[in-house]
């Protein structure tokens, strides 16, 4: 997912060079997409954040400091993004509709389906800091360490937040006895 | 809930907090071999703490293993007609140029004047009855209608567009029944965009645009025509008029100087 090229690319995109900025948005628009699907739980929306994303990593191109990694700054971007829009949806829509719907379906019905989304569920079950961390690490393969860059928080916190909330959806899925982690 | 809230429901776990730090860092693989070490003793030892590291490892699985999406088909054109990299600014002109032609005095005053006929058409067409394909066949001139103004509803396509002889960028928003058709072009020849509704179920419900000598909009056989030149800004208001699912791509035709020098299309599919 980590381009060596990312740097040309970017220094492509700051001379006009559009070959560059569409190279770019191939590499990192299914990641970002995912990311962003993760933390809204929306594909719609999804989609809208994808594309906003890439407009403001395009449009402050100039701006983009190269001693950071490239995509550091964009995820760091898409998860504000995100946030943004789910502070916004908030305002809009009133806790029930945010409210995970119980499992009504026998246990041998659950396919993988239903499956993944209990767990997209349980995901959106955290409080935001908290899905962060875990989609950046599960979902967007990120490090200790590059999700302490994104995120601009100390290793340490990102660790912390990382384990309380395995177990927090640990306990989420075992409220689930057909989709018990254990 | 807040992390601190989130925090304290953990704190139940009957484990050594260092412990769990161990576990949870064996799992994503940031663990020295020391370390490693250290916990696969106390795995060895400890049945409860085996359990922990079986279900926070389930847990881990499910995550990694929740499926790749892919993005939607028109998401990359989208993004790409949209973008404007900074050496595109520079090729469209100096901004400081424009901003001495708004700082004369008699270039504001035209300005004023010309609002003013804005405001009066703008008013008068606002009490009139609402405009459709039928009222307005084979119509031409200049019309404005109360048409919302600025970036209204959700972005459904977009076409960027960068010739020899103009450039521009068409938006497609909708919101409800209603779609706004923003259309921005500069080009130094008098040139006309054509757009086809024909057969879309939907309806022409008014436009509005920066006014100039040249510029005019017209409605005739389903199609609707945009006369402009220089820098200018329409706003297209259509209705939807059917209940289709599937509609079919509005047309877009750029002619200048009689040559029809690009097409494109924008799609509504997604509704």
């Amino acid at each position: 997912m980590y381009k060596d090229g990312d740097a040309v690319l970017v220094n492509g995109c700051k001379r006009g060079d559009r070959r560059a900025m569409s190279q770019l948005v191939s590499h990192y628009q299914q990641p970002v997409f995912n990311a962003a699907y993760r933390i809204l739980g929306n594909l719609d929306d999804a989609a809208d954040a994808t594309q906003t994303v890439f407009l403001k990593v395009f449009e402050h191109i100039s701006d983009y400091d190269e001693k950071f990694k490239f995509f550091s700054w964009i995820y760091r971007i898409a998860v504000n993004e995100c946030l943004n829009q789910l502070k916004k949806r908030r305002t809009q829509e009133s806790l029930d509709d945010d409210e995970v719907s119980p499992w009504q379906g026998p246990a041998e019905e659950l396919d993988s389906k239903q499956l993944r989304e209990r767990v997209q569920d349980a995901l959106m079950s955290l409080g935001d800091d908290y899905r962060t961390v875990v989609i950046l690490k599960h979902i967007s393969a990120c490090s200790y360490q590059q999700i302490s860059e994104i995120l601009q928080l100390p290793e340490k916190t990102v660790k912390s937040r990382l384990y309380s909330a395995r177990q927090l959806l640990k306990k989420a899925l075992e409220n689930e006895p057909t989709i018990s982690p254990g | 809930m807040t992390v601190m809230q989130e925090q304290n429901q953990t704190e139940s776990t009957p484990v050594d907090q260092r412990i769990l730090d161990l576990l949870n860092a064996s799992i994503d693989g940031e663990i020295s071999a020391a370390e490693q070490g250290e916990i696969d003793a106390l795995l060895a030892s400890s049945e409860s703490l085996r359990d922990l590291d079986k279900q926070l490892r389930a847990t881990a699985k499910l995550l990694d293993e929740l499926p790749v999406l892919e993005p939607p088909l028109y998401l990359q054109g989208s993004i790409e007609r949209q973008v404007r990299l900074p050496a595109d600014g520079a090729k469209r002109g100096n901004p400081r140029v424009l901003g001495q032609w708004l700082g004369s005095q008699w270039l504001r005053t035209g300005l004023a004047l010309a609002a003013g006929v804005v405001l009066t058409f703008g008013v008068y067409e606002m009490g009139s009855r609402p405009i459709s394909t039928g009222d307005v066949e084979n119509l031409s001139g200049t019309m404005v209608k109360k048409v919302p103004t600025g970036q209204q509803g959700k972005l459904i396509d977009s076409v960027q567009l960068d010739t020899a002889q103009f450039d521009g960028l068409v938006e497609l928003r909708n919101t409800d029944d209603v779609f706004s058709l923003d259309v921005r072009l500069n080009s130094e020849d008098p040139m006309e965009v054509v757009v086809n509704i024909s057969g879309r179920g939907l309806d022409f419900d008014g436009a509005t645009h920066t006014r100039g000598p040249d510029d005019a909009v017209a409605v005739r056989d389903g199609t609707i025509h945009l006369a402009s030149s220089g820098e200018n800004h329409f706003t297209v208001k259509l209705r939807r008029t059917s209940d289709l699912q599937q509609i079919e791509p509005i047309g877009l035709d750029f002619i200048v100087k009689d040559q029809l020098v690009r097409k494109a299309e924008l799609t509504i599919s997604r509704f």
